[in-house]
């Protein structure tokens, strides 16, 4: 029985942690309508700019606060500048833009900040809680982490559906022509959305680091299973990420820690849930209309 | 002079003759140095290697080449080997075994090195193991325990391991736990390739009825929550590791979590307590209130360490280190990379003054189990078998360093006994450059 509730535990909050992940690609998919492959290494860009801050001795607050803000503002350069000039034409083109800038961004990681193995901090502690004079896999750490990501789902949530920017986001990006005739300024529009979804990307990164290692690629097995978790959940809904997310870290949990050798079956376990979810619903869990999905 | 004098005789046979003074005297025995093999010039000798340089791997193993060359380095400047230059040069494979088909391929194929030395890692060398042998490349001294570059020679004749192997070491952590902690119940957490495969073989020799659960990670799946769970709900309070360094510091970690503490014996390669304490000190910020959570737990050892600061072959690498190293300071790591380089030294000279591939394998062969150096125990190699050393101490950390629990025994593969090690410690020769006599065949 402990050892169900240790798995199952260590399965929500690495499960909160694909969620994290997720919801920084539906928040993109969204306001822009494209796949952001970069997500995974711009967020690792700005966890080494945290990380260098606090090595410099600054505080992990401050360094949280330094590295959302270059977060927006590496998300708005990358748009102006690298996807502008291919946006409009076939979308593919975009998306395989995305996939260089990932390559592109880690290297420069590694020559920035160099390719050791380091420890990133947390402002939290790191030992399970104790319930009933046994000690869970809860941390502080792991709270924190599960509240700073529903919290953002709910900021998304009431973004998209109670304010004037929101709605102008995501007619941007449903249909470009249209919101320009309605007055909506669709570059700007764009621009935002790319700059927020690398603020919550760049918090993803940060929550995933906290009390963890990091190296210029710790976050690629995190992309493949943030990928997965946007699309159980549907790639549209921030509530579907993060269902996504838990329903992967979960599953994947359960595999780790029941199937013999199961550490090694975790990355095969991921894409057959997700063939799965497809098979029996092929727009995601959560997916909007199909009149929607245009 | 004497050059000149010795120059009368035929070139080849004073090559083979005149190995009385094997190490940095050039071509004082008269023969010409000739470009004798692939990688051979006259003035330079190309060896190559692949390590994790970046990835779950590279903490540790990165520094690895550092040490290699510093030493080589300080060795040129003495001379080299017969007046040849050694060069050096290693590729980063990031621990992923198709990285290091495409580095040895360069390497092989392009930079076209004379031998391999100290290409490290169990999965990542065991994809190039079988193109090295077809190829023809001596590939000396693995940077890995695993039986498979030594145990059968026939099958891979170029292939020579240098570190005590998985088993023979799992079966001296087997027979310590055995006699010293007969009454505990032993958990193995263990890396799911040779690595853990050879350590459970031989530590079920010793302790089959006290292990209670045998747990494996993979590496690159940085989640081992559910392992060490798996240990603590198995009831183990003794869990002994075949790791990576990376994966001490994440069982530590999420042992820390579940608020789990056996008795912890950390297997030679996961165990260096300053590395695996660099990468946990972040959290010990007032997270982690113990700071030296390696403290207390037992490890094995086949090498000097760097707190063996009066061990004389760590003075001699320091002051290598001081010389002709790069940044940072002499770690065991950098040791590790220095004692390959000087067994490395020791086959060159006895390779004679013109080596050839085939002559190197040879001579390794017939007088390599003769070698002292740094190492602890005496290498096995023979035809027959092309297994490194076999000894090892049993060790507690203590803080940054070591203590000894238990000397040096030795044992071999398969039922071998385990023995206590009758020999003394060597002690390194002037400027820590060994002088091997060439090997006559």
């Amino acid at each position: 029985m402990d050892y169900f509730v240790n798995v199952t535990l260590t399965g929500l909050t690495q499960g909160m942690i694909y969620s994290a992940f997720a919801l920084a690609l539906v928040l993109i998919w969204r306001s822009t309508r494209i796949v952001n492959f970069a997500q995974g290494s711009m967020a690792a860009a700005t966890t080494f700019i945290a990380l260098a801050l606090i090595q410099a001795g600054q505080s992990y607050w401050v360094a949280l606060i330094v590295a959302l803000l270059s977060g927006f503002l590496l998300g708005a350069v990358v748009e102006r500048v690298i996807i502008r000039p291919v946006e409009g034409g076939p979308e593919l083109n975009a998306v395989i833009v995305t996939l260089g800038l990932f390559v592109a961004i880690q290297a420069l990681i590694a020559i920035v900040f160099g390719s050791s193995f380091q420890s990133f901090p947390t402002p939290f502690g790191v030992r399970g809680f104790e319930v009933g004079g046994s000690t869970i896999p809860l941390t502080p750490t792991s709270l924190y982490v599960i509240g700073s990501v529903l919290i953002t789902m709910a900021l998304l949530v009431a973004l998209f559906r109670f304010t004037r920017i929101g709605l102008a986001m995501r007619a941007s990006a449903f249909s470009q022509e249209v919101a320009r005739l309605l007055g909506v300024k669709v570059g700007g529009m764009l621009t935002l959305g790319w700059g927020l979804a690398a603020v919550v990307g760049s918090l993803s990164g940060l929550l995933i680091a906290g009390g963890g290692f990091v190296y210029p690629a710790y976050m690629d097995s995190l992309i493949v299973f943030g990928f997965v978790a946007a699309i159980i959940g549907g790639l549209d809904s921030p509530v579907g990420a993060i269902v996504g997310g838990l329903i992967l870290g979960l599953a994947l949990s359960y595999v780790n820690g029941y199937v013999e050798r199961g550490s090694a079956l975790v990355s095969v376990a991921a894409l057959v849930i997700l063939i799965v979810v497809l098979l029996v619903r092929p727009g995601g869990l959560f997916s909007s209309t199909t009149a929607r999905r245009a | 002079m004497t050059a000149i004098a010795a120059a009368t005789v035929a070139s080849t046979l004073a090559a083979c003759g005149g190995g009385d003074d094997g190490g940095g005297s050039s071509s004082a025995e008269g023969g010409e140095n000739e470009a004798s093999d692939t990688g051979v010039t006259a003035d330079s000798i190309k060896l190559g290697a692949h390590y994790p340089l970046t990835g779950v791997a590279a903490p540790g193993y990165s520094e690895i080449p550092t040490g290699v060359k510093a030493y080589f380095d300080c060795l040129n400047q003495e001379g080299g080997v017969y007046g040849r230059d050694i060069e050096f040069i290693f590729k980063d494979d990031a621990y992923n075994p198709s990285q290091t088909s495409q580095v040895t391929n360069e390497l092989v194929l392009e930079e076209e090195i004379f031998a391999m030395m100290s290409g490290l890692g169990t999965p990542t060398h065991s994809a190039v193991v079988d193109f090295l042998n077809d190829e023809g490349v001596p590939d000396l001294f693995v940077s890995s325990g695993s039986l498979m570059w030594g145990d059968d020679p026939e099958t891979y004749p170029m292939s020579f391991g240098w570190q005590t192997d998985y088993e023979s070491e799992g079966k001296i952590i087997g027979e310590y736990i055995a006699n010293e902690f007969p009454d505990a119940k032993v958990g193995l957490f263990l890396q799911d390739d040779d690595f853990g495969e050879d350590g459970e073989s031989g530590i079920r020799q010793y302790i089959d009825d006290q292990i209670v659960a045998a747990e494996r990670y993979t590496p690159g799946n940085t989640n081992v929550g559910p392992q060490i769970a798996a240990l603590k709900a198995a009831g183990a309070d003794f869990v002994v590791g075949f790791n990576v360094p990376s994966y001490t510091a994440l069982s530590q970690l999420t042992a820390l979590q579940l608020g789990y503490d056996p008795q912890w014996f950390y297997s030679n390669v996961g165990s260096d307590p300053n590395l695996v304490g660099g990468l946990l000190n972040r959290f010990s910020e007032g997270k982690v209130t113990d700071a030296a959570l390696l403290d207390g737990a037992l490890t094995t050892g086949y090498l000097p360490t760097v707190d063996m600061t009066d061990n004389p072959w760590i003075t001699e690498f320091s002051r290598i280190w001081d010389e002709c190293g790069g940044e940072g300071e002499l770690t065991n790591y950098r040791v590790y990379g220095m004692s390959q380089a000087y067994t490395m030294t020791q086959a060159l000279q006895a390779a004679g003054q013109n080596p050839t591939r085939e002559g190197l394998v040879e001579a390794v062969e017939a007088v390599g189990s003769e070698w002292e150096g740094p190492v602890f125990a005496p290498f096995r190699y023979s035809e027959d078998s092309h297994m490194g050393t076999s000894g090892m101490t049993i060790e507690r950390v203590v803080g940054n360093g070591s203590e000894e629990v238990q000397p040096v025994r030795i044992t071999d593969i398969g039922d071998a006994e385990i023995e206590e090690f009758g020999g003394e410690a060597a002690t390194p020769p002037a400027n820590a450059i060994p002088d091997e006599e060439a090997y006559e065949g």
